[in-house]
């Protein structure tokens, strides 16, 4: 029995990083509407950075805040380059668009890294709470992602640039006629979006190794979060997160890890035929 | 008297549907002009046409001597252009009170936004009471004084209204007619487009008949008003 609370413990931590990776997907498409297909890509591309600066002598966790940096100056070129043109224009032109973007991180970081395992090495020690065990890298990840989850629902609805983000969301073109600059406003909300997803693979990568296609399987899970928390709602996303770490917690100790995605997957199709706007409500 | 708004020849339209087919008015500063017509004569086009979202094709705006014709929307309401949009177009997750706050975005209107915020309390106490409910939430009525209280929290130098009385009861049109009226008495310019010919023309100084993408007729307000023709032609009154 305790071996099962702390696997569910476990999910429970690793469920909050994924629920941080959803709220990046679920922010882009909730402010305007493009599913960003270059997640996955951006998650990985957060890994190999913290990979880098710990390389560089800079601690993981102290990389974070570079990784953020470098994510929203990512964020805000790729929706320049690759978003803006196209911002009306039909859906598909966008997953199209973002997807190449995919294609263009993942065939660059093939040939630098090609698609062997890196890890970040660095000193993680154990701690036990209530009994039991869990590894700091673990809880520091749980941590980080809520404190980022705060900081970004601080912006959203305390801070004046923030609360624009949402008025873009809401109406763009009646925040155009108030004086909001919308195109300024996307590529910023673009960049927040992008700066989650590394910060994510930036977590992520204290604790598993990685390739340069290990942001698939996370860009899948970000989008079965988002749709049970309900696309466009940030706290959903995050619960969302939760759920998928929880079931994975629960039911790592009796099956294969191999089938947490079929089961992962069963549930999102659930959840779509018969609760299409999330279990917690659509955009806010 | 220079005028604060100036508008030559404007042509514009959706796709390949011309709409506007040269539309020349000018709004006088500290007057309330207003642009009546038939639906589908192109009133809520021309609004929309000298704001920039709908792409002016030819013609020119001119803000106080300034020509705006190609800014982007954003630009101009920073300027003081505002327009009330029709159908209100309110941020319907966000609180009154937020909704206010981005009505005030633009730097220029952000340094009066506490003023502004008690001036707007003041003309509609209703969205006081109210101010942290979420906009989609309130009445029809509730919406409209939100719509322009948010309008005139950007400071408008020149306030454009779309349909102030679209879809609401007598008695609500009334009071907010009334409170056009102290606006205007306290000096606001002030464009009003309005399906209520009655009341626009009671209440303007100045109005253009629009038909056809084109103003047909214009005069003061009172004078359009007694015209026979005019009301037979083009107000269907």
């Amino acid at each position: 029995m305790p071996e099962i609370l702390a696997s569910v413990l476990d999910g429970l931590l690793i469920g909050l990083v994924y629920g941080l990776a959803a709220i990046g997907l679920t922010l882009i498409f909730g402010v305007m509407d493009v599913v960003n297909l270059a997640h996955g890509a951006v998650i990985a591309l957060g890994m190999f950075a913290v990979y880098l600066l710990f390389g560089a002598g800079l601690h993981p966790y102290l990389g974070l805040f570079v990784v953020a940096l470098i994510g929203l100056a990512f964020g805000v070129v790729v929706y320049l380059v690759a978003v803006r043109p196209i911002i009306n224009a039909p859906p598909l032109m966008t997953l199209l668009s973002t997807f190449s973007v995919s294609m263009i991180i993942i065939g660059v970081g093939t040939a630098v890294w090609s698609t062997s395992p890196y890890n970040v090495n660095f000193p993680v020690t154990t701690l036990r709470i209530l009994g039991y065990t869990v590894t700091s890298a673990r809880l520091v990840a749980a941590l980080a992602a809520v404190l980022v989850t705060g900081f970004l629902y601080y912006f959203l609805y305390r801070t004046t640039l923030g609360k624009a983000v949402r008025a873009v969301a809401n109406n763009r073109e009646a925040a155009e006629l108030m004086g909001i600059p919308s195109q300024q406003i996307l590529a910023i909300s673009f960049g927040i979006g992008t700066a989650l997803a590394m910060l994510s693979g930036a977590l992520i990568a204290t604790l598993f190794p990685f390739t340069i296609l290990s942001g698939g399987i996370y860009e899948l899970k970000s989008f079965v979060a988002s749709v049970l928390g309900g696309l466009g709602n940030p706290t959903g996303a995050l619960f969302g997160g939760v759920i998928l770490g929880l079931i994975e917690g629960s039911v790592a100790p009796f099956i294969k890890i191999s089938w947490t995605n079929v089961i992962e997957f069963v549930i999102f199709v659930l959840i779509l035929l018969f609760f299409p706007t999330g279990l917690f409500g659509g955009r806010r | 008297m220079s005028a604060a708004l100036e508008i030559r020849g404007l042509e514009a339209g959706y796709g390949e549907v011309q709409v506007l087919w040269g539309v020349d008015l000018s709004v006088a500063e500290g007057r309330m002009t207003t642009l009546v017509g038939a639906n589908g004569a192109g009133k809520t086009t021309t609004l929309r046409a000298v704001m920039g979202t709908v792409r002016p094709w030819k013609g020119s705006v001119r803000f106080y001597g300034e020509d705006v014709t190609h800014l982007s929307p954003h630009t101009k309401a920073q300027m003081g252009l505002v327009l009330v949009p029709e159908g209100r177009q309110l941020f319907a997750d966000m609180t009154v009170e937020e909704n206010l706050e981005m009505g005030a975005y633009s730097p220029r209107a952000r340094k009066n936004l506490a003023a502004n915020l008690k001036r707007v309390y003041q003309l509609f106490p209703r969205l006081e009471e109210r101010r942290a409910q979420r906009a989609g939430t309130l009445s029809g009525g509730e919406q409209q004084m939100l719509a322009v209280g948010r309008g005139l929290m950007a400071d408008p130098r020149v306030l454009m209204i779309d349909e102030l009385s679209l879809g609401l009861a007598p008695v609500l049109a009334q009071s907010l007619f009334g409170t056009l009226k102290q606006l205007k008495e306290q000096g606001l310019t002030i464009l009003l487009v309005e399906q209520n010919v009655h009341l626009a023309l009671a209440l303007s100084d100045y109005a253009y008949v629009l038909a056809e993408g084109r103003v047909q007729i214009e005069g003061p307000s009172r004078e359009v008003a007694r015209n026979e023709e005019v009301r037979r032609a083009y107000l269907g009154i």
